[in-house]
């Protein structure tokens, strides 16, 4: 397993543990919102960012890789 | 209710319109109706897949679900985002495949991976028994959109046999190009009618977002968390995992031609990245869901909870919108449903080997299809209501053998494949209509995927002791000549 493939676990990992997460599964509220909503969302928009993270992870490898064939 | 009536018809005429603008010649032939000649771009196809997860469940179903289960409605945000980050590594791989071996559907895959036409014939049928009925749901739910704005069940019925009669005809003339061509109007509608919906629904009844979740925390703490009940958090969890393995295995049949007709991998995976930022909307009918736990009875309908909602809060033509977007989102998957089906009939049950032949099964099974959808819907819309429950579980019987089969390496052959996916689907019927209360709120898909995994293994250890090693990657390639 590559970096490019962890990074999106992060996020993704998130996203399914949250509702084990007592501060998250509570109902008190983050900005007027219950918190589930906004952990959810904003996993989601992070989850956006590490992929972007990702695809750019593997195609610098993909370039240093090439570089390095004959 | 006269103007939420006309705007009702006139915007069903306008999704069937649009659908013909998506071709302005017929089909030439099966691949450049079902895929649309793998030409689509970016913009298509993120419409294609996003329209994918707009149904009428969303649009209805989570509100619903939200008025009667609180947050537990959440459960429907991560499974799709989760299932993209592993689709984000696949679909280069799936896509690469798909157009170096001219798959067009999952059967295709199937058939071609594991060298086995009655692997493929097997996976057919399964898309199409558990998929026929979410195209029925699709069809019940416009006519129930229209039954509860207008209080009218003949409106309901008429509404929905025009609505099938358009869709089959547009269906049968663009193909894939015309779910696309409506998938923009969809998407643009739902959105603008979720967008207005979210701010005012909760102004109207409660002052505002903040101060209604305020109320909700204060009379209703308990819609806030997971809680005991049918929808738990073993619900919640195994529903959510059920899910994502579906969508992150392309075990839904109408998700292939979307898929295989992306003109560059780049395309599939560009969405993969960006689809997550899209899944936010899903909360906005969730929003609305929580306004109805302030202001309507517990003993309301769930599914009919937005609809309610936005007749007393908005002016009756603002209603036909609210109408309109909802029926766009039973026509337009309904239309994508069709041809996912009508092409799994046509390549790997059927198998007729003409090519004319086989389009003209393919459209025949539009007509028919749609036909009995809307027969069921009409005269016995309660009986495919169980099948319903299989759809998701069953489906995801045939995750092992997709997932294999996007390896390089051959790992097992098809007499384990197919041994787990008999046995996974028998559980999971075994367990939805014999005994439903033994595992509780456990999802079945899950419990049917671990039995499917355990024979599947028994299956590969007993293969590799008779055939004395797994079967070489190169048993399919010889057949073709392609390695992919």
């Amino acid at each position: 397993m590559r970096l490019y493939h962890v990074i999106p676990a992060i996020p993704a990992l998130a996203l399914v543990l949250m509702p084990f997460l007592p501060f998250v599964n509570t109902d008190s509220l983050w900005l007027g919102l219950p918190r589930m909503m906004v952990w959810g969302g904003a996993w989601c928009v992070l989850l956006t960012l590490a992929l972007l993270a990702a695809e750019s992870l593997m195609a610098s490898q993909h370039a240093a890789e090439d570089g390095d064939r004959p | 209710m006269t103007t939420t009536l006309i705007f009702t018809f006139a915007g069903i005429a306008l999704i069937g319109v649009l659908g013909f603008l998506g071709r302005r010649r017929p089909a030439a032939d099966l691949a450049e109706w079902t895929v649309g000649g793998r030409r689509f771009g970016a913009v298509t196809m993120w419409f294609l897949q996003a329209g994918e997860v707009f149904t009428t469940f969303t649009f209805l179903g989570l509100s619903g679900l939200a008025f009667s289960g609180g947050v537990a409605a959440m459960y429907a945000l991560p499974y799709i985002p989760v299932a993209y980050v592993m689709l984000f590594f696949v679909a280069r791989r799936v896509w690469s495949m798909g157009k170096a071996r001219g798959y067009l559907t999952q059967g295709d895959f199937l058939e071609d991976r594991y060298g086995s036409r009655l692997l493929g014939t097997v996976g057919a049928v399964i898309g199409v028994v558990f998929v026929l009925p979410y195209l029925q749901l699709q069809i019940t739910g416009l006519g129930l959109i229209v039954r509860l704005v207008t209080g009218d069940a003949t409106s309901g019925t008429l509404s929905m046999v025009i609505g099938c009669l358009l869709v089959i005809a547009f269906v049968l003339w663009a193909g894939l190009r015309g779910v696309a061509a409506t998938s923009y109007f969809k998407d643009a509608i739902m959105l603008i009618v979720l967008g207005v919906l979210i701010f005012t629904i909760p102004a109207h009844f409660a002052g505002g977002i903040t101060a209604m979740f305020h109320k909700v925390a204060q009379l209703q703490p308990g819609a806030l968390t997971i809680h005991s009940g049918s929808n738990d958090l073993t619900w919640f969890i195994t529903s959510m995992l059920s899910s994502a393995i579906g969508v992150a295995f392309i075990t839904l049949p109408h998700s292939w031609p979307a898929i295989m007709s992306a003109k560059d991998p780049k395309v599939l995976r560009r969405n993969y990245t960006w689809l997550p930022l899209y899944e936010l909307c899903l909360m906005f009918p969730m929003v609305v869901g929580f306004a109805a736990i302030l202001v309507l009875p517990k003993k309301t309908s769930s599914n009919g909870v937005l609809l309610t909602l936005s007749q007393r809060a908005l002016p009756p033509w603002a209603t036909g919108f609210v109408v309109v977007a909802a029926i766009a989102t039973a026509m337009v998957p309904a239309a994508g449903i069709l041809v996912g089906i009508s092409s799994l009939v046509a390549r790997n049950i059927a198998r007729v080997r003409n090519e004319r032949g086989q389009f003209w099964v393919n459209h025949g099974t539009v007509v028919v299809a749609c036909g009995l959808a809307l027969l069921l819907g009409i005269f016995r819309p309660d009986l495919l209501a169980n099948l319903l429950l299989l759809t998701y579980s069953g489906l995801a019987q045939l995750a092992p053998a997709n997932g294999l089969g996007f390896l390089r390496r051959k790992l097992v052959g098809r007499w384990p494949v197919l041994a787990g996916i008999v046995v996974g689907i028998g559980v999971v019927i075994y367990l939805t209509f014999v005994e439903p209360a033994r595992f509780g709120t456990f999802n079945v898909g899950l419990i049917g995927l671990a039995a499917n995994l355990v024979v599947l293994a028994l299956g590969a250890v007993i293969e590799r002791a008779v055939v004395g090693r797994a079967p070489a990657a190169t048993d399919v390639v010889a057949a073709t000549g392609v390695p992919v």
